[in-house]
Protein backbone atom coordinates (compact mmCIF):
# COMPACT_ATOMS: atom_id res chain seq x y z
CA UNK A 1 0.00 0.00 0.00
CA UNK A 2 1.26 3.57 -0.57
CA UNK A 3 2.39 5.64 1.80
CA UNK A 4 -0.30 9.35 1.36
CA UNK A 5 2.36 11.77 3.30
CA UNK A 6 5.31 11.94 4.67
CA UNK A 7 3.55 11.52 8.67
CA UNK A 8 2.06 7.64 6.79
CA UNK A 9 5.74 6.95 5.62
CA UNK A 10 7.31 7.45 9.24
CA UNK A 11 4.68 5.96 11.04
CA UNK A 12 5.11 2.47 8.86
CA UNK A 13 8.73 3.01 9.03
CA UNK A 14 9.35 4.03 12.68
CA UNK A 15 11.37 1.17 13.37
CA UNK A 16 14.14 1.90 11.31
CA UNK A 17 14.52 5.42 12.29
CA UNK A 18 15.62 4.15 15.57
CA UNK A 19 19.69 3.95 16.01
CA UNK A 20 21.13 2.03 18.92
CA UNK A 21 21.34 3.39 22.08
CA UNK A 22 24.55 5.00 23.78
CA UNK A 23 27.85 3.66 24.38
CA UNK A 24 28.67 1.97 27.46
CA UNK A 25 31.16 4.48 28.42
CA UNK A 26 28.31 7.54 28.37
CA UNK A 27 26.87 5.27 31.63
CA UNK A 28 30.38 5.23 32.87
CA UNK A 29 30.81 9.27 33.12
CA UNK A 30 27.60 9.27 34.14
CA UNK A 31 27.68 6.85 37.06
CA UNK A 32 30.96 8.51 38.19
CA UNK A 33 29.30 12.35 38.40
CA UNK A 34 26.93 10.50 40.55
CA UNK A 35 29.21 9.13 42.75
CA UNK A 36 30.83 12.76 43.16
CA UNK A 37 27.30 13.85 44.09
CA UNK A 38 26.71 11.05 46.51
CA UNK A 39 29.50 12.97 48.53
CA UNK A 40 27.60 14.20 51.67
CA UNK A 41 26.29 17.91 50.70
CA UNK A 42 28.49 19.85 53.28
CA UNK A 43 32.33 17.91 52.97
CA UNK A 44 31.42 18.71 49.25
CA UNK A 45 30.40 21.95 49.83
CA UNK A 46 33.85 22.60 51.85
CA UNK A 47 35.94 20.77 50.02
CA UNK A 48 35.09 23.40 46.94
CA UNK A 49 35.04 26.64 49.46
CA UNK A 50 37.02 25.65 51.67
CA UNK A 51 39.17 28.71 51.81
CA UNK A 52 35.46 31.44 51.72
CA UNK A 53 34.93 28.53 54.83
CA UNK A 54 38.02 29.58 56.92
CA UNK A 55 37.82 33.37 55.64
CA UNK A 56 33.67 33.11 57.95
CA UNK A 57 35.55 31.03 60.06
CA UNK A 58 37.85 33.86 61.41
CA UNK A 59 35.00 36.44 61.26
CA UNK A 60 32.69 34.27 63.08
CA UNK A 61 35.20 33.96 65.94
CA UNK A 62 35.99 37.46 65.91
CA UNK A 63 32.23 38.38 66.61
CA UNK A 64 32.16 36.44 69.17
CA UNK A 65 35.39 37.95 70.68
CA UNK A 66 34.05 41.31 70.14
CA UNK A 67 30.68 40.12 71.67
CA UNK A 68 32.62 39.08 74.63
CA UNK A 69 34.09 42.34 75.56
CA UNK A 70 31.09 44.00 75.49
CA UNK A 71 30.32 41.52 78.22
CA UNK A 72 33.43 41.84 80.10
CA UNK A 73 33.40 45.35 80.01
CA UNK A 74 30.21 45.39 81.95
CA UNK A 75 32.26 43.55 84.92
CA UNK A 76 35.63 44.85 84.81
CA UNK A 77 38.02 44.12 87.53
CA UNK A 78 41.51 45.29 87.94
CA UNK A 79 43.78 42.86 89.41
CA UNK A 80 47.01 44.06 89.36
CA UNK A 81 49.99 43.92 86.61
CA UNK A 82 50.09 41.68 83.53
CA UNK A 83 50.59 38.41 84.88
CA UNK A 84 54.54 36.56 83.56
CA UNK A 85 52.46 33.59 82.31
CA UNK A 86 50.32 35.38 79.98
CA UNK A 87 53.61 37.30 78.62
CA UNK A 88 55.52 34.02 77.97
CA UNK A 89 52.12 32.98 76.12
CA UNK A 90 51.28 35.92 74.15
CA UNK A 91 55.59 35.57 72.84
CA UNK A 92 55.08 31.71 72.11
CA UNK A 93 51.73 32.31 70.47
CA UNK A 94 52.63 35.48 68.57
CA UNK A 95 56.27 34.04 67.00
CA UNK A 96 54.29 30.72 65.87
CA UNK A 97 51.74 33.07 64.07
CA UNK A 98 53.54 35.13 62.48
CA UNK A 99 55.49 32.15 61.57
CA UNK A 100 52.76 30.63 59.68
CA UNK A 101 51.62 33.98 58.31
CA UNK A 102 54.88 34.56 56.54
CA UNK A 103 54.25 30.77 55.33
CA UNK A 104 50.98 31.45 53.92
CA UNK A 105 52.23 34.88 52.14
CA UNK A 106 54.64 32.35 50.28
CA UNK A 107 51.43 31.27 48.18
CA UNK A 108 49.90 33.60 45.54
CA UNK A 109 47.26 35.30 45.94
CA UNK A 110 45.14 33.62 44.05
CA UNK A 111 45.58 30.11 45.56
CA UNK A 112 44.64 31.37 48.72
CA UNK A 113 41.71 33.17 47.08
CA UNK A 114 40.45 35.60 49.91
CA UNK A 115 39.21 38.94 49.71
CA UNK A 116 41.52 42.17 51.12
CA UNK A 117 38.32 42.36 53.94
CA UNK A 118 39.19 38.45 54.65
CA UNK A 119 43.09 38.72 54.53
CA UNK A 120 42.96 41.71 57.01
CA UNK A 121 41.27 39.30 58.97
CA UNK A 122 44.19 37.01 58.86
CA UNK A 123 46.77 39.35 60.36
CA UNK A 124 47.52 38.99 63.71
CA UNK A 125 47.12 42.21 65.09
CA UNK A 126 43.53 42.78 63.50
CA UNK A 127 40.61 44.93 65.11
CA UNK A 128 40.03 41.96 67.54
CA UNK A 129 43.54 42.18 68.61
CA UNK A 130 43.60 45.43 69.13
CA UNK A 131 40.28 45.84 70.95
CA UNK A 132 41.88 42.32 73.51
CA UNK A 133 45.00 44.53 74.13
CA UNK A 134 43.25 47.44 75.04
CA UNK A 135 41.07 45.82 77.41
CA UNK A 136 44.45 44.05 78.97
CA UNK A 137 46.15 47.24 79.18
CA UNK A 138 42.96 48.76 81.42
CA UNK A 139 42.36 45.65 83.32
CA UNK A 140 45.78 43.75 82.83
CA UNK A 141 44.15 41.22 86.25
CA UNK A 142 40.92 40.55 84.38
CA UNK A 143 41.10 36.54 84.39
CA UNK A 144 38.24 36.36 81.77
CA UNK A 145 40.21 38.83 79.16
CA UNK A 146 43.38 36.90 79.55
CA UNK A 147 41.39 33.30 79.06
CA UNK A 148 39.90 35.72 75.58
CA UNK A 149 43.33 36.56 74.84
CA UNK A 150 44.92 32.85 75.01
CA UNK A 151 41.53 31.32 73.31
CA UNK A 152 42.07 34.10 70.34
CA UNK A 153 45.67 33.14 69.90
CA UNK A 154 45.26 29.71 69.79
CA UNK A 155 42.43 29.62 67.38
CA UNK A 156 43.95 31.87 65.02
CA UNK A 157 46.94 29.64 65.36
CA UNK A 158 44.67 26.42 64.15
CA UNK A 159 43.11 28.45 61.43
CA UNK A 160 45.94 29.59 59.81
CA UNK A 161 47.32 25.33 60.53
CA UNK A 162 44.62 24.35 58.52
CA UNK A 163 45.11 27.18 55.79
CA UNK A 164 48.26 26.08 54.85
CA UNK A 165 47.55 22.52 55.36
CA UNK A 166 45.21 23.15 52.93
CA UNK A 167 47.22 25.49 50.23
CA UNK A 168 50.19 22.64 51.20
CA UNK A 169 47.97 19.92 49.33
CA UNK A 170 47.30 21.96 46.47
CA UNK A 171 50.42 23.26 45.23
CA UNK A 172 53.25 20.81 47.71
CA UNK A 173 56.10 22.63 45.55
CA UNK A 174 56.13 25.97 47.24
CA UNK A 175 58.54 25.92 50.32
CA UNK A 176 57.31 26.99 53.41
CA UNK A 177 60.01 27.95 56.58
CA UNK A 178 59.59 24.52 57.89
CA UNK A 179 60.39 22.94 54.98
CA UNK A 180 63.68 24.84 54.48
CA UNK A 181 64.29 24.41 57.89
CA UNK A 182 63.98 20.41 57.58
CA UNK A 183 66.49 20.75 54.36
CA UNK A 184 69.20 22.89 56.42
CA UNK B 1 -3.67 17.09 11.96
CA UNK B 2 -2.81 14.07 14.53
CA UNK B 3 0.52 13.27 15.83
CA UNK B 4 2.42 10.10 15.19
CA UNK B 5 2.03 7.53 17.54
CA UNK B 6 5.44 6.24 18.79
CA UNK B 7 5.43 2.40 19.08
CA UNK B 8 9.28 2.37 20.51
CA UNK B 9 7.92 4.22 23.75
CA UNK B 10 10.31 2.78 26.41
CA UNK B 11 9.43 0.21 28.88
CA UNK B 12 7.32 1.84 31.63
CA UNK B 13 8.96 1.66 35.08
CA UNK B 14 7.63 0.52 38.16
CA UNK B 15 6.30 2.88 41.09
CA UNK B 16 8.85 1.04 43.16
CA UNK B 17 11.73 1.50 41.21
CA UNK B 18 11.10 5.53 40.84
CA UNK B 19 10.96 5.35 44.87
CA UNK B 20 14.32 4.11 45.13
CA UNK B 21 15.80 6.75 42.62
CA UNK B 22 13.89 8.91 45.06
CA UNK B 23 16.37 7.90 48.12
CA UNK B 24 19.54 8.07 45.66
CA UNK B 25 19.75 4.21 44.58
CA UNK B 26 22.77 4.65 42.05
CA UNK B 27 21.68 0.79 41.01
CA UNK B 28 17.92 1.81 40.59
CA UNK B 29 18.91 4.93 38.79
CA UNK B 30 20.62 2.22 36.39
CA UNK B 31 17.75 0.07 35.67
CA UNK B 32 15.69 3.58 34.71
CA UNK B 33 18.87 4.54 32.83
CA UNK B 34 18.36 1.40 30.96
CA UNK B 35 14.68 1.89 30.29
CA UNK B 36 15.22 4.81 29.30
CA UNK B 37 18.66 5.84 27.58
CA UNK B 38 18.17 4.31 24.02
CA UNK B 39 14.83 6.27 23.19
CA UNK B 40 16.27 9.53 25.34
CA UNK B 41 19.37 9.03 23.32
CA UNK B 42 17.53 8.58 20.04
CA UNK B 43 16.25 11.92 20.35
CA UNK B 44 19.19 13.69 21.36
CA UNK B 45 20.81 12.56 18.06
CA UNK B 46 17.68 13.42 16.09
CA UNK B 47 17.79 16.99 17.48
CA UNK B 48 21.54 17.50 17.34
CA UNK B 49 22.60 15.49 14.46
CA UNK B 50 25.78 14.73 16.13
CA UNK B 51 26.83 11.74 18.08
CA UNK B 52 28.88 13.27 20.44
CA UNK B 53 26.82 16.03 21.20
CA UNK B 54 24.08 13.78 21.85
CA UNK B 55 25.72 12.04 24.27
CA UNK B 56 26.87 14.66 25.92
CA UNK B 57 23.39 16.36 26.44
CA UNK B 58 22.37 12.57 27.44
CA UNK B 59 24.37 12.70 30.57
CA UNK B 60 23.70 15.79 31.45
CA UNK B 61 20.31 15.41 30.96
CA UNK B 62 20.41 12.39 32.98
CA UNK B 63 22.24 14.06 35.69
CA UNK B 64 19.07 16.22 36.22
CA UNK B 65 17.07 13.06 36.10
CA UNK B 66 18.88 12.19 39.13
CA UNK B 67 19.02 15.39 41.18
CA UNK B 68 15.30 16.21 40.33
CA UNK B 69 13.49 12.83 40.57
CA UNK B 70 12.76 13.68 44.69
CA UNK B 71 10.75 16.27 43.00
CA UNK B 72 8.78 13.68 41.02
CA UNK B 73 5.29 13.75 42.43
CA UNK B 74 3.49 11.23 40.17
CA UNK B 75 5.94 8.50 39.51
CA UNK B 76 2.95 7.30 36.65
CA UNK B 77 4.74 10.35 34.67
CA UNK B 78 7.77 9.28 35.00
CA UNK B 79 8.53 8.84 30.99
CA UNK B 80 7.22 12.66 30.02
CA UNK B 81 8.79 13.92 32.87
CA UNK B 82 12.44 12.22 31.46
CA UNK B 83 11.81 13.42 27.78
CA UNK B 84 10.86 16.85 29.02
CA UNK B 85 14.04 17.05 30.39
CA UNK B 86 15.33 15.98 27.47
CA UNK B 87 14.18 17.94 24.94
CA UNK B 88 14.61 20.93 27.29
CA UNK B 89 18.68 19.80 27.39
CA UNK B 90 18.64 19.47 23.58
CA UNK B 91 17.31 23.46 23.07
CA UNK B 92 19.34 24.77 25.35
CA UNK B 93 22.15 23.17 23.19
CA UNK B 94 20.99 24.40 20.44
CA UNK B 95 20.50 28.19 21.50
CA UNK B 96 24.09 28.18 22.69
CA UNK B 97 24.97 27.03 19.13
CA UNK B 98 22.94 30.25 18.06
CA UNK B 99 20.03 28.39 16.72
CA UNK B 100 16.56 31.39 16.84
CA UNK B 101 13.50 29.87 16.42
CA UNK B 102 11.58 33.06 15.08
CA UNK B 103 8.17 33.94 13.95
CA UNK B 104 7.61 33.67 10.33
CA UNK B 105 4.36 35.19 8.41
CA UNK B 106 1.90 32.26 8.02
CA UNK B 107 1.01 31.24 4.72
CA UNK B 108 -1.57 28.94 2.78
CA UNK B 109 0.01 25.54 2.16
CA UNK B 110 -0.95 23.39 -0.77
CA UNK B 111 -2.56 19.89 -0.34
CA UNK B 112 0.24 17.57 0.53
CA UNK B 113 0.70 15.18 -2.19
CA UNK B 114 1.03 11.43 -2.20
CA UNK B 115 4.65 10.07 -1.78
CA UNK B 116 4.29 7.85 -4.56
CA UNK B 117 3.08 11.31 -6.65
CA UNK B 118 6.89 11.26 -7.49
CA UNK B 119 7.03 7.84 -9.02
CA UNK B 120 9.86 6.38 -6.83
CA UNK B 121 10.25 4.43 -3.62
CA UNK B 122 11.17 6.32 -0.53
CA UNK B 123 13.65 4.96 1.53
CA UNK B 124 14.24 5.44 5.07
CA UNK B 125 17.46 6.41 4.88
CA UNK B 126 17.12 8.82 2.42
CA UNK B 127 14.29 10.68 4.83
CA UNK B 128 16.52 10.13 7.41
CA UNK B 129 19.35 11.96 5.83
CA UNK B 130 16.84 15.03 4.58
CA UNK B 131 15.50 15.78 7.94
CA UNK B 132 19.24 16.07 8.88
CA UNK B 133 20.05 18.30 6.01
CA UNK B 134 17.14 20.59 7.24
CA UNK B 135 17.75 24.10 8.45
CA UNK B 136 18.33 23.93 12.38
CA UNK B 137 14.72 25.38 13.27
CA UNK B 138 12.68 23.28 10.68
CA UNK B 139 14.58 20.33 11.88
CA UNK B 140 13.44 20.71 15.12
CA UNK B 141 9.93 22.10 14.79
CA UNK B 142 9.26 18.95 12.21
CA UNK B 143 11.51 16.38 15.30
CA UNK B 144 9.33 17.63 17.94
CA UNK B 145 6.19 17.21 16.31
CA UNK B 146 6.75 13.76 14.25
CA UNK B 147 9.29 12.25 16.37
CA UNK B 148 8.93 13.11 19.89
CA UNK B 149 4.74 13.54 19.68
CA UNK B 150 4.28 17.03 21.21
CA UNK B 151 1.48 19.27 19.64
CA UNK B 152 2.16 22.27 17.60
CA UNK B 153 0.90 24.27 20.71
CA UNK B 154 3.36 22.64 23.05
CA UNK B 155 6.17 22.77 20.62
CA UNK B 156 5.13 26.50 20.26
CA UNK B 157 5.48 27.07 23.71
CA UNK B 158 9.07 25.40 24.27
CA UNK B 159 10.24 27.39 21.31
CA UNK B 160 8.53 30.90 22.31
CA UNK B 161 7.07 31.39 18.87
CA UNK B 162 3.53 31.38 18.32
CA UNK B 163 1.77 28.30 17.40
CA UNK B 164 1.00 29.72 13.71
CA UNK B 165 4.00 30.31 12.99
CA UNK B 166 5.04 26.44 14.33
CA UNK B 167 2.53 25.07 11.97
CA UNK B 168 3.87 26.85 8.71
CA UNK B 169 7.28 25.90 9.80
CA UNK B 170 6.56 21.93 10.07
CA UNK B 171 4.70 22.55 6.41
CA UNK B 172 7.68 24.18 4.89
CA UNK B 173 9.87 21.14 6.67
CA UNK B 174 7.39 18.76 5.11
CA UNK B 175 8.08 20.10 1.73
CA UNK B 176 11.55 21.21 2.12
CA UNK B 177 12.18 17.04 3.10
CA UNK B 178 10.19 16.40 0.04
CA UNK B 179 12.13 18.13 -2.27
CA UNK B 180 15.62 16.89 -0.93
CA UNK B 181 14.74 13.50 -1.10
CA UNK B 182 13.79 14.50 -4.92
CA UNK B 183 16.70 15.56 -5.65
CA UNK B 184 18.76 13.00 -4.12
CA UNK B 185 16.86 9.62 -5.38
Amino acid sequence: MPDNNLEDFIRRNRAGFEEKGPGAHVWKALEKQLKDQQTPKVVSLLKRHWLKAAAVLVLVVNSVMIYQFLQLRKQQQNLGTLAPELQEAKMYYTSQIEEKLQDISKYPPEALGLDSAARKELELRNDTWQMLEKELQQNPGNERIRSAMIRYYQMKLDLLDRILEELRAKQPDIKTLKDHEREI
Amino acid sequence: MQALTNNLNPTPVTDQLVARCKKGDVRAFRELYDAYSAAMYNICLRMTGHVSDAEDILQEAFIQVYGNIGRLENAGSVTAWIKRIVVNQCLSHLRRKKVYFEEVEQVEMEEEEPLDEDGFTWTVSAVKDAIQALPAGYKTVLNLYLFEEYSHKEIAGMLDISESTVKTQYMRAKEKVRQIVKQRI
